[in-house]
């Protein structure tokens, strides 16, 4: 009964392992010494021997792995020797948090317009909304989100003046002033999945509507908003969880665009900053971490696939 | 077969003092400029069971949708009259419509598997009619939902509840979707090829089932069926359509045993039984919606049309208890 | 002979038109989308003789003006002309688009093809590869390899090709198992074709549609990475007329001057646009697991 669940966490910590693999590969194939970037220009033979060995560099490459996977493990990331600051703070506990609050406000953003406008595109087919729902899902999906943030910020920041323009206020600090700060990215991003949704939503429930349970259901004298939110939604969330899943990606993508246009100190702006500045080290919990944080999302999707099918649940 | 027969005692109806529980005249549903049903009359008093009997494409499963209200105008075009307990159906607004269905109309379907929302808990599928057309409380409704999967043959009633469809057989979702059907008392029940979607194992539990409940119920039932013998010996009254149209209509045993009407008697040429090695099919088959013959609707296939077949529609003609739509009933 | 080769010519040719052209014409958008790429593809090319301006010189006495008769659509903050800037653009953009998709094509099917032909520990080994590839999103996968190889127009397509490579192994073998498990691999197997022949002759065929769909909807992906990335500072670096570098130029003077920026990233919404239709239109006419919404 388990065995499904342990070939899942199995593949999982599989998966895992290769994202550090490569992470670590990456360092390994980055150009410069560490060696030499780290004393500087004026070094002698000995001190440069010393670092080498203080830093393991003089091991078998596998040793060097497990010491470093032993410490990324630990929280021992590093420090950046641009900003000396500890870079798993750095990364976990400030960058993390503000990448994810926006992608969370995003998706809300594009759930709760997309699929109100997919259901309205279904039912009322071939009518303005469905055209409506056609042309944002071809436009939104299409439209480069940092130029969509450009024009944003012209017209509701600077021109209107409605919104800041950047920065970012926890949402957990100021509630109010944080989801002011998060609107016009939030929007950015979110745009790009509206579209989406509301097309995945819309031939979903196309489809649905066509079977026979929805029949019944309406055999059954139920009145016509629960046959469709209720009868038929409920078997639309399925796909829809399929595609938020495949499209996590494609969020992450925007996510990092949207956080340099709207100077959001996320993970897109850290690993952004650290290629222009050549920080190797901070690239590297960067990639490290987006791994990780792509194959727990989508074990996370995965999960409430199995949550929301009940044909794919086991019996208690 | 032989198992079914024993359900075949036809219960005696007076017929003529009782108000019919349903009246349907001169009925015509048209889709897309096709007739698909054309000037259908019937009449099923109360307790009385019909079959309608035809080809696949003949209208049987039009007309029952049409009575559940699930084919109504604008959606389809309607003229003709269908009387439920003596309000017309036709006139009714949709909210009012919806209080019958599943209510005073209890519809089968064909296949349970497909007619099964499989996110939600058979348990929660038998209720909502409960709630909805009785507002029995959630608790009130589990306990109904419990008696109903026992009255319909569920083993273990209170385990299955909350069991999802995948979980049972074809059998037992069968069942389920007669309990719902069922859950209201309904005064007319329409069966969709009730059993057609099953193994022929469980084809005649079903059958007798579902009369075993329409009699306990003292309720009305129209089977939709495409073998003329099981129609005969599960219902009172047969009425049998081809292209839209109800081309005979009597007695059970009349309508079996002295077929008026050709398309009848090439029915029940094609029915095999034991002992009866030739198996006569009519050529042909339905001509599509849209190109329909003017005249009778039969004709090109008709062993006996001769040139009037060709021109002008046959009315039904009324013999004894039975009405015949053909030129020539010798 | 001759006469027999052809008559297989002209029955390829006209195979062809009814497999491939006839279906993606029925799809409207997607022609609509084929159009506008290929008035890009035109502009790409041409280039050289429309544009009015070296797309790079520099000329600060006439920078920050509006569309006039001189610039056509402007000029940046350096006084170089939009116009031309933009041409050349549209040059860079599809040459990186294509190529890198194209490159990541290549490796990855080939990876795919060796995965699933040869299968045993080479297989396991090349698609743990893969897995390891797959389990980054493209853009950060994409940064990183720009951040080992270092900025550049060239560097930027390995990048992007090298982040495309994991999705096309991954589906070219999952293909390759599929085509291999039909009846009729078996049966040229045992009438003793040797195995390339098999790979050439029945394998390929049989993988190459749903690729393409594939390759065609990166294409859009790529196009949007490499503006992207070139918008982060990180892609191909300035003077180049790229229109993510255009974009991130015109930022700054988006109250003053918003044409900077409007001219390359409106011509990249319509491209990206375009080449989404074309994607979709692909996949609806050749992909037989999704279905057309009606």
């Amino acid at each position: 009964m388990w065995q499904a669940t342990f070939t899942k966490l199995g593949q999982t910590l599989l998966v895992l392992l290769l994202v550090s693999v490569a992470s670590f590969s990456f360092l390994k194939l980055a150009p410069g010494d560490p060696v030499t970037i780290m004393l500087g220009s004026d070094y002698s033979k000995a001190s440069y021997d010393q670092l080498t060995q203080e830093l393991g560099l003089d091991q078998p490459v596998i040793v060097q792995y497990g010491h470093w996977l032993a410490n990324f493990v630990q929280g021992d990331w590093g420090t950046s020797y641009i900003t000396n600051q500890n870079i798993f703070e750095l990364a976990v506990f400030q960058a993390l948090p503000v990448t994810l609050t926006l992608a969370a406000f995003s998706l809300l953003i594009a759930l709760v317009i997309g699929i109100p406008t997919g259901v309205m595109a279904a039912l009322y087919r071939n009518s303005w909304v469905d055209v409506l729902a056609t042309t944002l899902a071809i436009g939104g999906n299409a439209f480069p989100s940092f130029y969509l943030g450009i024009i944003l910020i012209w017209v509701f920041g600077v021109g209107l003046g409605w919104f800041p323009t950047l920065g970012f206020v926890a949402p957990w600090d100021d509630f109010w002033q944080g989801m002011w700060h998060l609107a016009l990215p939030a929007i950015t991003l979110g745009a790009w999945y509206v579209g989406l949704i509301a097309r995945i939503t819309r031939s979903s429930l196309l489809e649905v509507m066509g079977q026979p349970y929805i029949l019944a259901a309406k055999a059954r004298g139920e009145p016509g908003w629960r046959v469709v939110w209720v009868h038929g939604m409920r078997n639309v969330l399925m796909p829809l969880v399929t595609v938020i899943g495949l499209q996590l990606g494609g969020m992450l993508r925007g996510a990092v665009m949207t956080e340099v246009v709207f100077s959001l100190p996320g993970l897109g702006m850290m690993i952004t900053s650290a290629v222009l500045n050549r920080e190797y080290i901070v690239i590297q919990a960067g990639i490290m971490l987006t791994g990780v944080l792509f194959v727990v999302l989508n074990l996370m999707v995965d999960q409430t696939y199995q949550f929301l099918d009940p044909r794919l649940r086991r019996r208690k | 077969m032989n198992q079914v027969s024993v359900l075949a005692q036809n219960i005696p109806v007076e017929s003529s003092a009782e108000a019919p529980l349903l009246e349907v005249r001169d009925f015509s549903l048209r889709r897309k400029k096709a007739t698909v049903l054309d000037r259908i009359t019937l009449s099923l008093n109360p307790g009385e069971t019909l079959g309608l009997i035809g080809e696949s494409g003949a209208g049987k499963s039009t007309l029952a949708m049409a009575l559940i209200g699930l084919l109504r105008a604008p959606e389809v075009e309607i003229e003709g009259s269908l009387r439920f307990r003596g309000t017309e159906l036709t006139a009714l607004k949709e909210a009012d419509f919806r209080r019958l269905r599943g209510n005073k109309i209890g519809l089968i379907f064909q296949d349970a598997t497909a007619a099964l929302n499989p996110c939600f808990t058979v348990g929660k599928q038998i209720a909502e009619p409960l709630r909805r057309h009785l507002g029995l409380s959630a608790s009130a409704c589990r306990a109904r939902a419990v008696e109903l999967m026992q009255s319909v043959g569920i083993p273990e009633p209170r385990l299955r509840l909350d069991a999802y469809p995948h979980e049972l057989s074809g059998g037992m979702q069968q069942r389920v979707m007669i309990a719902i059907a069922l859950a209201c008392n309904p005064e007319l029940l329409l069966a969709d090829e009730p059993t057609s979607a099953l193994d022929v194992t469980i084809q005649a539990q079903i059958m007798e089932l579902i009369l075993d409940r329409v009699r306990a119920l003292n309720s009305s039932a129209i089977f939709v069926l495409h073998d003329l013998a099981l129609g005969a010996q599960v219902c009172d009254r047969i009425a049998v359509m081809y292209a839209g149209q109800i081309v005979e209509e009597g007695p059970s045993e009349c309508v079996l045993n002295a077929p008026l009407h050709p398309y009848t008697q090439g029915l029940k040429s094609c029915v095999v039984e034991l002992g009866m090695p030739t198996l006569t099919p009519i050529p042909g088959q339905i001509p599509p919606l849209d190109a329909m013959p003017n005249g009778c609707r039969f004709a090109p296939r008709c062993p006996k049309a001769q040139a009037i077949c060709g021109e002008q529609r046959p009315e039904a003609h009324t013999r004894d208890e039975r009405q015949v739509a053909c030129w020539f009933i010798d | 002979m001759s006469h027999a080769l052809d008559l297989s010519a002209s029955i390829q040719a006209s195979s062809w038109r009814r497999r491939f052209l006839q279906p993606l014409m029925r799809q409207r958008s997607a022609v609509v989308g084929l159009v506008i790429i290929l008035a890009y593809v035109l502009a790409a090319l041409f280039a050289p003789w429309l544009a009015t301006h070296d797309p790079t010189a520099q000329d600060l006495g006439a920078a920050l003006q509006g569309p006039s008769a001189a610039h056509w659509l402007g000029t940046d903050s350096f006084g170089q002309d939009l116009y031309s800037r933009l041409l050349y653009g549209a040059q860079l953009a599809l040459i990186i688009g294509f190529a890198s998709v194209a490159l990541g094509l290549v490796v990855g099917v080939a990876i795919g093809l060796a995965a699933g032909l040869i299968g045993g520990r080479t297989e396991w080994v090349l698609m743990r590869i893969v897995d390891g590839l797959l389990a980054f999103p493209e853009l950060i996968l994409a940064m990183a390899f720009m951040a080992v190889l270092g900025l550049g127009t060239e560097n930027l397509v390995y990048a992007l090709a090298l982040s495309f490579v994991g999705p096309f192994a991954r589906m070219t073998r999952g293909d390759v198992l599929q085509v291999k498990s039909q009846p009729f691999i078996e049966a040229a197997r045992l009438m003793g074709v040797p195995t390339l022949a098999i790979i050439w002759r029945h394998v390929l065929p049989n993988v190459v549609s749903p690729i393409l769909v594939q390759a065609g909807m990166r294409v859009s992906i790529a196009i949007l990475l490499e503006s992207g990335l070139s918008f982060l500072g990180i892609g191909v670096v300035p003077p180049t007329p790229d229109w993510g570098l255009m974009i991130a130029e015109g930022r700054g003077f988006i109250t003053i001057a918003p044409w900077i920026s409007g001219v390359p990233g409106v011509a990249l919404a319509i491209l990206l646009v375009a080449l989404n239709l074309l994607g979709d239109g692909l996949r609806d006419a050749f992909d037989p697991n999704t279905q057309k919404d009606a």
